[in-house]
């Protein structure tokens, strides 16, 4: 009834439009740069060298993205990404759960210790185990293959925790009722349990993906010969350039062309990603 | 075929914590058995030990004769609602209806057959498609019960299935299962820890407390001629007055029994004499007399009008307290002076470890 205070009403508008601004404010930050990125693989090289704002207008050309698809090794760099990043998602995703439930579920002495064994390697840095991995892969002769790339990522601890928090907050009744209901071990991991993991899977599943399509330091050092480079690897490859003063709107389409996969994989699992990533934020 | 359950001295333990001891219980086919105790004392592990969830460390549980200790919970022929429900909650509910009978290769024809009936039976014919997130608490609960309805199992083993519904809710469940058990006339074994529900439902109450049973009986039975302390105190509301014995002598007429200035003689068990150190009796066996008359006087504490009848719970001079009733709204007030009639024949004694004695079986 008082005209001095703001009703509620009025105060949720105002706060409203103070979120509202502050989310306008941060999409541009986060949306200019991509459009820059865009506008600069669309000018011709030269022309950036003599002039960097001449990205404010025409003529925008296609020429760099041509130069992309006309480097011979390109669409097998793609394929090889996808087998790499498509195999190592779904290995992740088998391995995470079946360990996840044997953690969860399974009654083996030494199970604690194991677990803790496998938190530990969350702490391990890539860099720390780069040597030795480098030297078995030799000696195995899985340096040039999927394997030698697929295999290190495979052993995922963030999975195999993220898998057994999961299946631990299943209610064990469920087990038991299907118990009940005849159902094998098997059948109740992979009828009862497993469907309900779906949401974990899903985070898992994208952030792998992601990760494994983004990798650039393995693949590096793995993959030697060109034709079995990662998209990554045979992207940086063909820049002539390091210092990047030249050639910048051909350096622009590149990550233009390496980030395409990612943005269509964005748009089939937008609804999936934003809850993986808010999930994670919110745990 | 409808199961006899026999189970010859189980004993269970989790650790160092033993939960059931020597325990033996033989339950007849078709009868409708209640386990009724304090919660923690055992009685889920119990039926969980005759579901196959729980092993058994000794002794062991026949069904129909066979012993049953080695078979995998699915092949005791024993179907179990949960207090949770623990429906499958990605499956619809006739998935989760079906998923039980699909694991033993039961024709599709048959399985749609007996979903069917048992949608029709419990009402939940418009819900089978629906998955369990979108069911009230009371429509997941009879979907629990059709889960274990369609496997026609040879006994139901339900642990506490009403505990997560309403007070309105519960007692009409509670009717749906008594009705439900006269149609399927299948043995039922139901676990909980309200003696209202075991005194509705109950052919035969199992009163378990501290790892072992205390008593079994019908529910009239339990209530009329309680074993132990224990029993006569967790059956009945409101429990059961307790008053300490300071005196037993052997009369003519029968056993007189004095608790203070308080005399009941009644016909009671002549082993009683010498032992029984606590006298029981309920409130409606104790009833309001005007302040002179009837066995004791009372100053009134505390009223209770329940509408159909009246709690009044009065102080003896020696500071004990009894409960007694009275029939319809009570006109008296709080701090008024009353006598207390004791119905003496319907009075227990106990000794000090808790066994009960009754007055004699009236010979006629
Ligand atoms: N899996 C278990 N491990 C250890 N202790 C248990 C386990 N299950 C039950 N208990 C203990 O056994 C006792 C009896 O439990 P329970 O049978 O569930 O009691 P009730 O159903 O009568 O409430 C309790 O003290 C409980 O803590
Ligand atoms: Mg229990």
């Amino acid at each position: 009834m008082s005209d001095v205070s703001p009703s509620p009403a009025l105060r949720r508008g105002l706060g409203d439009h103070i979120i509202l601004a502050a989310v306008l404010v941060l999409s541009v930050a986060m949306v200019a740069p991509v459009l820059w990125v865009i506008g600069l693989s669309l000018k011709d090289n030269a022309e950036l060298m003599a002039n960097p704002n001449s990205v404010f207008h025409p003529p925008y050309i296609i020429d760099n993205y041509i130069a992309i698809i006309g480097t011979s090794a390109v669409f097998r760099w793609i394929v090889n990404s996808l087998i790499v990043s498509v195999g190592l998602t779904f290995g992740t995703l088998v391995l995470a759960s079946l360990a996840g439930y044997g953690f969860a579920r399974l009654e083996f002495p030494g199970r604690q210790v194991l677990f803790v064994i496998v938190l530990f390697g969350l702490a391990v840095p890539e860099q720390a185990v780069l040597v030795a991995r480098h030297q078995i892969f030799s000696i195995l002769q899985f340096h040039n293959t999927y394997q030698g790339i697929i295999l290190p990522g495979l052993s995922n601890a963030f999975g195999v925790f993220l898998m057994t928090q999961y299946f631990r907050a299943i209610p064990k009744e469920l087990d038991e009722a299907a118990l009940l209901d005849n159902a094998s071990r098997f059948k109740i991991f992979w009828k009862v349990l497993l469907p309900l993991t779906l949401p974990a899977q899903a985070t898992l599943g994208i952030f792998t993906f992601l990760g494994s399509w983004n990798d650039y330091f393995w693949p590096l050092i793995s993959a030697t010969r060109k034709e079995m480079y990662t998209l990554t690897v045979g992207m940086a490859s063909v820049q002539s350039n390091f210092a990047q003063s030249e050639g910048v709107g051909f350096l622009m389409a590149q990550a233009v062309f390496a980030g395409l996969p990612i943005f269509i994989v964005y748009l089939f699992f937008q609804k999936y990603i934003v809850t993986a990533v808010s999930g994670a934020a919110v745990r | 075929m409808t199961a006899e359950i026999d189970i010859r001295n189980v004993s269970k333990r989790f650790g160092s914590l033993t939960v059931l001891e020597d325990l033996s219980l033989k339950i007849p086919a078709h009868e409708f058995v209640v386990f009724l105790g304090p919660s923690g004392c055992g009685k889920s592990t119990l039926l969980r030990m005759i579901a196959g969830l729980e092993s058994i460390d000794i002794g062991e549980i026949f069904i129909n004769g066979e012993p049953i200790g080695h078979l995998p919970p699915g092949q005791r022929g024993v179907a179990m609602v949960f207090q949770s429900y623990a429906l499958y909650p990605h499956m619809t509910v006739r998935q989760n209806m079906a998923f039980g009978l699909q694991n033993i290769s039961v024709s599709s024809k048959v399985i749609a057959e007996r979903v069917a009936n048992a949608a029709r039976m419990l009402e939940i014919g418009h819900l089978l498609d629906r998955k369990p997130g979108q069911l009230s608490g009371g429509q997941r609960q009879r979907v629990a019960i059709g889960r274990a309805v369609v496997k026609e199992p040879n006994a139901f083993l339900f642990d506490e299935p009403l505990s997560n519904l309403d007070a309105a809710l519960r007692a009409r469940t509670r009717v749906e299962l008594a009705q439900l058990h006269q149609r399927l006339k299948s043995t039922m074994i139901f676990v909980t820890h309200d003696q209202m529900e075991a005194m509705t439902l109950a052919d035969r109450i199992v009163v378990m407390n501290n790892k072992k049973i205390e008593q079994i009986g019908s529910p009239m039975d339990i209530y009329d001629r309680p074993a132990t302390r224990f029993v006569a105190g967790f059956v009945g509301t409101p429990q059961m007055n307790f008053l300490n014995v300071t005196a037993l002598a052997t009369e003519p007429s029968g056993v007189r029994v004095e608790c203070g200035a308080l005399a009941v003689v009644a016909p009671f068990d002549a082993a009683a004499v010498g032992r029984a150190t606590m006298l029981g009796i309920r409130a409606e066996s104790v009833s309001v007399v005007r302040d002179g008359e009837g066995d004791i006087g009372a100053t009134i504490d505390v009223l209770e009008r329940l509408g159909d009848r009246s709690l009044v719970h009065a102080r003896l001079a020696d500071g004990q307290s009894v409960v007694a009733n009275e029939a319809g709204q009570t006109r008296l007030k709080v701090g008024e002076r009353i006598g207390l009639r004791f119905a003496g024949d319907k009075a227990h004694l106990f000794d000090a470890d808790g066994v009960a004695f009754h007055v004699r079986e009236a010979v006629s």
